[in-house]
């Protein structure tokens, strides 16, 4: 198999290369440290999933529908972290401490709230948040909504299975009373079931572990520039015409060219995760073939797109130039630089043209936990774009 | 051993190769001359199967680089114009490789890769980067690396370009040996003296045609007023020229510098004691004269007009 060997040597003349393990795997590591630390804060654990909140509550009579929802919603085992939950005699306290600073957000919950529900309309929670904390309100707002029609379908629902069963005779009331209680005691248990399992896949992704991301996407995306570049390289110190000359096919030598590419890039990501793992602290998330299935199917793009560059551009110097720029916008355009939530839709409906952005948000989504049907497309999208840029750029390579 | 056949190659429609012919026995060495652009290295890339042939074919022991290039591929080793090595890479390991792409295994080229730095001189550097290297020694890693798996055939396209003269020596006395042990050599260059050292029989090329082909001594007597004797002469007198251009055997006089005139001879043993009586009759004093045997380069310059290194 001379396309390995020519792979090996490709892979071998790279590592060895200072200069480029400097650009490679120094770099990426210095800029995720950077970008990182001075950006925690904005992408980080407080500003992901639910930010870490003090809470004000007024809860005067005890009422039963409050507590459930201090219990089961806002000190559930999943928000508990984030919550503190502050009790307040009135909502004038509250509004005091909203302004000292000594509480985010406050829930002022009416007295005998949960008088209303047998008439299937509760009255509505009052939220009090600091201006400049309305993340932490309109988190506060959807919880107890969703609460509150939860509550609502069920009492409404209970209502209107007990009439029908009332018509249907006294002697089985009883019996079906408990049995529809039962059935709906379940369906609310299952509901919230169901909302914990949403959460899966909604991990914090600290700012850490974005830019690991990001930095891992941006610099496997030289590899394109590199792979081009040696192609092209060869071809001008004349080592590609004396392997030509050599008993080994075309395809032999184009593939090992390629491979030479994967090889690198595959054990840049490698070394950048692991690197990043044991320096930073970053989890990469929970499953460690999926993060590694998006590195390699990423690495096999960047690996295809510069064997089609290398088909169309002919000198190391445009290489560079083209290069250069090239990463730069597609960095930039695939959330790189500035993450992708913060893009206009329209923009980022665009960025799906860059090969890394399929690679970062796949990345990310595994660090937040994500199924393996959701990565399908990404990996498909990245492997086709590999395939697809190899196979053209061989057989323009391969007609000249 | 090798057959070039009416080799013909051309480049956006102009003709660069124009049917060039020749063949070479086995264990022979054979000079391809020529002056820059004269087509010799484009003969070479389709001999080698680099360049896809227009026209004609070549073939070795047999076998046609059209119909199976692989099976001629293996039987040469080719040292090209340029260094063509990996230069952040060992002399060894660019020497392994190169075997492994003629098919040689792990052991085994490693095991050739020591024997060939030997061969070359180069056994106490196998392990230093070929960008370290002189440009010498890196012109012999890279005749080293044709070398690897024993080529039948060793084709040298211009191998000593640029380099100090006691690596040129150790090139041309290493391919000499390579030679004598029975390898068969195509060399080309345009220094004369290198191709006159090595090579039995030689094709002189120019604008994509074998214009001469032959030994050393076929070509030179197919020169005219091949041999030149050069007179220092004091008076250079009008009378004296014209006589010396009327003696049966001489072809020619140029006057090179003031008191400096080259005659053409085709016979330097009749010519010289006529020009000797000549000079005494036209009371022209000699001061000095030198007899320069033919050479390739006069024939080269009879040929085409034009000196090899043009």
């Amino acid at each position: 198999m001379k396309c390995l060997t020519i792979a090996w040597k490709d892979f071998m003349i790279r590592f060895k290369d200072r200069r480029g393990f400097m650009l490679m795997i120094l770099m990426p590591l210095i800029l995720t440290f950077i970008l990182g630390s001075a950006l925690g804060g904005v992408m980080g654990e407080d500003a992901t999933v639910f930010p870490k909140t003090n809470l004000g509550i007024v809860w005067k009579d005890d009422d039963p529908l409050a507590r459930q929802f201090i219990r089961d919603v806002l000190q559930s085992r999943d928000l508990k972290p984030y919550i503190h939950i502050k009790m307040a005699d009135s909502r004038e306290a509250l509004e005091e401490h909203i302004r000292e600073g000594s509480i985010d957000a406050a829930i002022v919950f009416p007295n005998g709230w949960s008088r209303d529900l047998n008439n299937g309309k509760l009255k509505g929670l009052t939220i009090l948040a600091d201006p400049g904390k309305s993340l932490q309100s309109d988190i506060l707002q959807t919880l107890s909504q969703t609460f509150m029609d939860r509550a609502e379908t069920t009492a409404v629902s209970t209502k209107t299975v007990l009439s029908v069963a009332v018509d249907s005779g006294p002697e089985q009331m009883a019996g079906l009373s408990q049995e529809v209680a039962d059935e709906l005691k379940q369906a609310a248990q299952q509901q919230w079931h169901a909302v914990e399992e949403k959460s899966v896949g909604q991990k914090p992704v600290s700012g850490m572990q974005y830019y690991a991301a990001a930095m891992a996407a941006m610099f496997l995306l030289f590899n394109m520039m590199n792979g081009a570049k040696s192609f092209i390289h060869e071809r001008e110190t004349q080592t590609l015409a004396r392997l030509f000359s050599t008993p080994t096919g075309k395809t032999s030598i184009l593939i090992g060219k390629f491979l030479g590419t994967l090889y690198f890039a595959v054990a840049q990501f490698l070394i950048f995760m692991l690197a990043t793992r044991f320096l930073f602290g970053v989890n990469w998330g929970d499953n460690a073939l999926q993060t590694l299935s998006v590195g390699a199917a990423f690495a096999v793009a960047v690996s295809g797109l510069s064997m089609f560059i290398a088909s169309v551009i002919h000198t190391e110097k445009t290489a560079d130039v083209v290069g250069g720029i090239g990463v730069q916008i597609l960095a930039l355009l695939g959330g790189s630089m500035v993450p992708l939530t913060l893009f206009p839709d329209m923009l980022r409906q665009i960025a799906h043209i860059a090969p890394n952005t399929w690679a970062l948000t796949s990345l990310v989504d595994i660090m937040g936990g994500t199924a393996w049907s959701a990565l399908a497309l990404p990996i498909g999208v990245l492997a086709g774009i590999g395939a697809a840029a190899v196979t053209i750029g061989t057989w323009r390579l391969q007609a000249r | 051993m090798l057959q070039v056949i009416e080799l013909k190659k051309s480049f956006g429609g102009k003709p660069v190769v124009k049917g060039v012919s020749f063949s070479v026995d086995k264990g022979e060495a054979f000079g391809l001359l020529g002056p820059n652009g004269a087509g010799k290295s484009t003969t070479i890339s389709m001999i080698c199967g680099l360049l896809k042939i227009d026209g004609g074919d070549v073939r070795v022991n047999g076998l046609s680089i059209k119909k199976d290039p692989m099976a001629v591929k293996r039987k040469i080793g080719i040292v090209p114009q340029d260094i063509a090595l990996y230069p952040t890479m060992t002399a060894k390991e660019n020497l392994v490789f190169w075997g492994k792409m003629y098919g040689l295994k792990g052991r085994e080229a490693k095991a050739k890769a020591d024997r060939v730095l030997a061969d070359v001189g180069l056994s106490d550097r196998a392990n230093d980067k070929i960008e370290t290297f002189s440009g010498g020694m890196k012109r012999r890693i890279n005749i080293g690396a044709a070398l690897m798996h024993d080529p039948e055939l060793l084709i040298m396209d211009e191998p000593t370009v640029g380099i100090d003269p006691q690596s040129r020596n150790h090139i041309l006395e290493t391919v000499k040996r390579l030679n004598e042990q029975g390898m068969t050599v195509i060399y080309t260059s345009h220094y004369m003296e290198e191709v006159e050292f090595l090579c039995e029989r030689i094709a002189i090329i120019d604008h994509g045609e074998v214009i001469a082909l032959g030994t050393k001594t076929e070509l030179c007597n197919r020169l005219a007023g091949g041999t030149v004797i050069q007179l220092k002469v004091d008076p250079i007198k009008e009378r004296f020229i014209q006589r010396l251009k009327t003696m049966e055997a001489v072809a020619n006089v140029k006057i090179v510098e003031e008191d400096r005139i080259e005659v053409f001879v085709t016979r330097a043993d009749a010519a010289l004691s006529q020009i000797v009586a000549l000079s005494l009759e036209h009371r022209v004093q000699l001061l000095s004269l030198n007899v320069k045997e033919p050479n390739l380069e006069a024939l080269f310059l009879q040929l085409t007009g034009r000196s090899l290194r043009d």
